[in-house]
């Protein structure tokens, strides 16, 4: 049972940094930025690339995420607002385009092999009847971490407030003179960051390959629409509901029904459930599950 | 000019007649992707062969040619390949693959173009019934399927769990190993077929280990293997032993941390006259073999340069029957090598493995 749970969160701590991003920056950008999810394969794959140049695991993690920051801001600058003046669904076609180019650059650089971080091996303990590794604790820590921060940020500080008004009513925002350029800037970096930190723990749970970033863009997708994009906080519930479902799936043991003594469903509807339950939210709950402030899809 | 015209056609029927004697023929390997170590060894294999074969004197008098194209791991570049090698350069054979998934269908392709199609790495029983012109120098599954099941029943495990590729070779070694266990009378708890190239494989351990098996029998590409063998430790599920089939193929890419004291099956892939072959392998390459396959590779090109001298002519017809006549009884670096009446190698042996240190050893 514990097991269970276990799995849930880690599952979830996958999706939910990403997803945070997702959806604090659609709310200001009015376009889903596909490209995100590979500043997530970016974060985890710089992370791994400078720790092996000789950096500390902690150094090499920071410098990693704050570069794959500068580099959103960066593309969001000179390509994504360029975009968006074009047309919303323009911006997320070049954002497909953009992800596909970091797609081609991975496998130049870094190759088709999946890389891991260098760390010594680690003997699962024992916590109830769950096995858990300390690298998986610590991803964990850290995905908390930065959870906790961002709520910091967000709820508690001047800059968090501006950013929440930026993201309600830009107009408004700007007529009540807050800086909505640095605001979006600022926004557009935090995504980056948060979604880098996002691979960098599924990094240290296991390895990251060049086909991370695709295949994280439709759960993360999810949980952010069922959480109601605009709404970061959202996307957690979003992010828990879609491992719940995806790890019951394949974890239910239909055995006792059908007189077996084991009966799994396979591992491949996994995935089919969480867009399941994408499609059942587009159809019943299209703002998502909670109210949120954006009132559009 | 009429003298000239003459001439002219009659120097270019010459070269063409010399240009069609050099002997071309073709080779899929996975040079990248999940079994990229395995298909590198092959091609050490084939390097070793094309030296051999053209240090005594090449074939029909010309050195032999191999052009070796790249599958990634995948059906549709395979096919490509093969494609390629058909129209463009004009082989008469392709050798290759590693893969049973691939294997077949681009033995298929070539069997349709009437071209010849020699089977070094795979080992789907589906390969049986592939039809005349397909060949294999390395034995099938029904016989290692048996063999890997009658030794894990000997060692004490009634109930074990299976998990093998979601492919033709997966599909046929799960049902030839399922069939020949239950014989006996063990069970198997659960055998799930893994999708290939996922990064992560918790959630099948996990369905494997709630049937609570005595054992685990498993078999994966390479890459795959080292994700699977690691989360297997990561889950506490190395608390049982673990059977690996085609013991080398499974461990070659996992840390050696995890996959210390597993047992497991794989190919014989020395014969008694390999130790010369096994010495240049060394020499060569500064290390021992990464792997049971390059033999296999070795006798496939050694097989067709025979045959290709045998029929003089590179004819893919003539070159299949020399191919028939040649294999009744052969002797290559992995063993006597005997062709039945499919084409498949009738008599393959097997080694019992376990790894010690790092490395797979014999035991017995």
């Amino acid at each position: 049972m514990f097991q269970f749970l276990v799995d849930v969160l880690m599952r979830a701590c996958d999706l939910m940094l990403v997803a945070i991003g997702m959806s604090a920056v659609y709310s200001l950008m009015k376009f889903p930025n596909i490209a995100l999810v590979q500043y997530a394969a970016t974060g985890g794959v710089l992370a791994i690339v400078l720790q092996k140049t000789g950096m500390p695991v902690v150094i090499a993690i920071a410098f990693a995420v704050l570069l794959t920051g500068l580099l959103a801001v960066i593309l969001n600058e000179f390509l994504f607002n360029r975009m968006l003046k074009i047309g919303s669904s323009t911006a997320m076609i070049g954002s497909l385009a953009v992800s596909m180019i970091f797609s081609a650059g991975f496998l130049v650089t870094v190759g088709p092999s999946p890389s891991r971080f260098a760390m010594p091996l680690s003997r699962p303990v024992r916590i109830l009847d769950a096995r858990i590794t300390e690298p998986q604790l610590l991803s964990f820590a850290i995905v908390a971490a930065a959870i906790g921060m961002f709520a910091l940020l967000y709820f508690r500080t001047d800059l968090g407030r501006c950013m929440r008004a930026t993201s309600t009513n830009e107009v408004l925002a700007d007529a009540t003179g807050i800086n909505t350029a640095r605001m979006k800037t600022i926004i557009v970096l935090i995504s980056g960051v948060m979604a880098a930190l996002g691979g960098v723990a599924i990094a240290l749970k296991g390895e990251v390959d060049i086909q991370m970033g695709m295949d994280l863009l439709l759960p993360v997708f999810a949980s952010a629409i069922l959480g109601g994009l605009g709404n970061p906080f959202g996307a957690i519930a979003g992010a828990l509901l879609i491992s719940f479902a995806e790890t019951a799936v394949t974890a239910v043991n239909f055995g006792p029904l059908l007189g077996q003594v084991v009966a799994f469903l396979p591992v491949a509807y996994a995935s089919a459930i969480s867009f399941l339950l994408l499609v059942a939210a587009l159809l019943w709950r299209p703002r998502g599950l909670f109210v949120s402030e954006v009132k559009r899809v | 000019m009429k003298s000239i015209l003459l001439s002219g056609i009659f120097v270019l029927g010459l070269s063409a007649a010399a240009y069609a004697q050099e002997a071309v023929i073709g080779a899929i390997l996975p040079l990248s992707g999940s079994s990229a170590t395995q298909g590198e060894d092959q091609r050490r294999g084939m390097e070793l062969a094309l030296e051999k074969i053209n240090a005594d004197g090449g074939v029909l008098g010309h050195p032999l040619k191999i052009v070796t194209e790249d599958s990634g791991g995948r059906t549709a570049t395979a096919l490509d390949a093969a494609k390629k090698l058909v129209t463009v350069d004009k082989v008469p054979v392709v050798l290759g693959e590693f893969s049973s998934g691939i294997t077949i269908p681009i033995a298929q392709y070539l069997l349709q173009q009437d071209r010849v199609h020699i089977n070094i790495g795979s080992s789907s029983t589906q390969i049986r019934t592939l039809g005349k012109g397909a060949f294999s120098v390395i034995g099938l599954d029904d016989v290692s399927g048996a063999f890997a099941a009658q030794d894990v029943f000997a060692d004490g495990a009634k109930k074990v769990a299976v998990i093998a590729p979601n492919n033709a070779y997966g599909q046929g070694i799960t049902n030839a190993f399922a069939a020949k266990f239950k014989s006996l009378g063990g069970v198997i708890t659960s055998a799930i077929l893994y999708t290939e190239g996922q990064t992560t494989y918790r959630r099948e351990l996990q369905q494997l280990a709630a049937g609570e098996p005595d054992l685990y029998v498993y078999t994966a590409y390479g890459k795959e293997s080292a994700t699977i063998n690691r989360e297997s430790f990561e889950l506490g599920l190395n608390d049982k032993k673990w059977y690996g089939l085609y013991l080398t193929m499974c461990t070659a890419d996992s840390d050696a941390q995890y996959v210390e004291g597993q047992i497991g099956m794989d190919l014989n892939y020395i014969g008694g006259n390999g130790a010369d072959y096994q010495k240049a392998y060394e020499a060569k390459f500064k290390g021992g073999f990464t792997s049971t396959f390059n033999g296999f590779a070795y006798d496939g090109v050694m097989l067709v340069a025979a045959a290709i001298n045998k029929a003089n002519s590179l004819d893919p017809k003539k070159i299949e029957t020399a191919i028939a006549d040649i294999g009744k009884s052969y002797e290559g670096v992995t063993g006597p090598i005997v062709l039945d009446a499919d084409g498949q190698r009738s008599a393959q042996p097997y080694l019992r493995l376990k790894v010690e240190s790092g490395k797979a050893v014999a035991t017995q």
